[in-house]
């Protein structure tokens, strides 16, 4: 029971940051399902973070508020870029959102009062492994009902071929719009549960770091199904962990080193429902044949 | 006798891509519930011309109107939704979609509810969905596929895919429906089959424009045709005499006198 509980003490801030890297995942994810790859989590997670942090440090607000104020303040933040991006290619998109990171971290580190700068700001209050539960709980539910319903159908018409979409009546620019939305939303959460995690936050934390974890998340648990980006999340934050403890030398590779993996043989990712689909019919194919012989 | 009023009219289309022409001032019309080929030899401008009708393209000049409105500048989005739906040439289904997925995105303008109250799955929404559901397996019956509409879209046989098409552009109940070679790639028995699908379509109040390259078909399934050469119009009216029009024997078959000089080489 003792070993139980010191492994839990020893992990349990992984799993803290296994949610709070879900999170950020599912935000990039929910433009990926759409078509859109975009690095501008990083920048609702920005606005999120900040924002919450300075709602509990100077007004002692309560988390319940704060949490949500970061997701309104991340989403506004997404309506903005989306209303400016959605105008571009998208692979240009993709630069431009790593652009406006760059920016962001700029900005951040000149505008002290709001964020404080280089010396950045200490969170008294730090969240808790079942609040942040909670948060993962609802937003995967949103993602799950989203997924089934006429929305998550013209999110996937829309990722696989805009113009066919378009010609069904469904809005390329809508669908994205919205994706958007709820990528600014999801980010904002994001970005105050790692701010309350951390407990410690300044313009490096929402820099090219999360930038490359969200993304190789979402690639490597599979972007074509919500749970992929929690799934890869987890694997992600505990790789490197589960690698100081058995080859230390790996520790820094392990994450390149997976991600190199599992585009290879896998690029689809780990969670793949079109693959169940070709299981399927090549077991179809494989009786029929077995039956005609 | 059929419904003599014009559903579709093509006034003076012109499509410049760089200083070719792929669409050279057509003129046409094509009548509420009949069926119309849009016939012509290989960059005739035929496809060219459906893009243009569904708004993926706009014309450089002259104008469209569907039901009497200016399709001039409609997004595709907007075209669909005034009650035109299309197949493509080289089948475009939607990657990991199942038969049945494909069927249900046609129906995404037929939805009847918002996105807003599918998301949260109100009672309404959740009978909507179930409505469309029907409907769209209803569909995938109407044009002969049986116990496909689970099984992935791209795991099926190309007719299959092609039928599956068809089915997808129903889904959002269009008056005009514009079918880009529906049966090509198909042998003689499934053409005929797509022919008798688009004469019941068509008794059941849709118009339908196809591009078609089997003759045979055109002269036995369309009402009227349009014949198109180098972007240009060819000829226009009932199947038989366009087909017997010199000049389109021209265009497909080449100049008698040509064919006798090559002959006389021999």
């Amino acid at each position: 029971m003792q070993t139980l509980l010191d492994l839990w003490a020893a992990h349990s801030s992984t799993v803290a940051f296994a949610m709070v890297n879900a999170l950020m995942a599912l935000s990039t994810y929910a433009v990926l399902s759409t078509g859109v790859l975009s690095f501008t989590t990083v920048v609702f997670a920005a606005v999120g973070g900040f924002l919450s942090a300075q709602l509990v440090a100077k007004l002692g607000m309560p988390l319940a508020i704060a949490f949500p104020l970061a997701a309104v303040g991340g989403g506004l933040a997404a309506a903005m870029v989306a209303g400016a991006f959605l105008k571009l290619e998208t692979h240009w998109m993709a630069l431009a959102s790593l652009a406006l990171v760059l920016i962001t971290r700029v900005v951040a580190l000149n505008a002290p009062v709001l964020t404080g700068g280089v010396n950045g700001l200490v969170i008294p209050r730090r969240v808790s492994l079942g609040e942040l539960t909670v948060v993962l709980v609802l937003v995967a539910l949103v993602f799950y009902r989203l997924s089934r319903s006429w929305y998550g159908l013209a999110a996937r018409a829309v990722r696989e071929d805009p113009a066919v979409a378009s010609t069904m009546g469904i809005s390329p620019y809508r669908v994205q719009f919205i994706a958007f939305l709820i990528s600014g939303v999801v980010g904002g959460l994001a970005g105050a549960a790692l701010a309350f995690t951390l407990q410690f936050i300044s313009p490096e934390t929402y820099f090219i770091g999360i930038a490359f974890t969200m993304i190789a998340s979402t690639v490597l648990g599979g972007s074509f199904h919500w749970f992929g980006s929690i799934i890869g999340a987890a694997i992600f934050t505990a790789l490197p962990v589960a690698m100081q403890a058995v080859v230390p030398a790996f520790e820094d590779v392990a994450k390149g080193i997976a991600l190199l993996v599992i585009m290879i043989f896998l690029p689809r990712g780990l969670i793949d429902p079109r693959a169940a689909g070709l299981r399927r019919a090549a077991r179809a194919r494989i009786a029929a044949e077995s039956n005609n012989a | 006798m059929r419904d003599s009023r014009t559903i579709l009219a093509v006034q003076g289309v012109v499509k410049l891509f760089g200083g070719i022409a792929a669409v050279d001032g057509l003129t046409t019309e094509v009548r509420q519930g009949s069926v119309h080929g849009l016939i012509g030899p290989n960059g005739a401008g035929k496809t060219t011309m459906i893009n243009l009708i569904t708004g993926l393209f706009h014309p450089s000049e002259g104008a469209i109107h569907f039901d009497g409105k200016s399709l001039e500048a409609k997004a595709p989005q907007d075209i669909a939704a005034l009650g035109i739906a299309r197949t493509y040439q080289n089948v475009r289904l939607f990657s990991g979609m199942t038969a049945l997925e494909q069927v249900m995105t046609g129906c995404y303008l037929s939805r009847g509810t918002s996105l807003f109250a599918s998301f949260l799955g109100t009672p309404a929404a959740r009978r909507r969905w179930s409505e469309s559901e029907e409907r769209a397996r209803g569909l995938l019956r109407r044009v002969g596929l049986t116990e496909r509409d689970g099984a992935l879209a791209e795991t099926l046989s190309y007719g299959e895919q092609r039928r599956i098409e068809i089915a997808r552009a129903l889904g959002s109940s269009p008056k005009l429906l514009l079918l880009d070679e529906p049966t090509a790639g198909m042998n003689h028995a499934e053409a005929t089959e797509i022919g008798r699908l688009v004469h019941e379509l068509r008794d059941g109040g849709l118009t339908v424009l196809m591009v078609e390259h089997n003759m045979g078909l055109v002269t036995e399934f369309c009402d009227d045709c349009t014949v198109m050469n180098f972007g240009r119009l060819l000829a226009r009216g009932n199947p038989q005499s366009c087909i017997a029009d010199p000049a389109v024997q021209e265009a497909y078959f080449g100049r008698k006198q040509d064919a006798d000089r090559i002959q006389a080489l021999r």
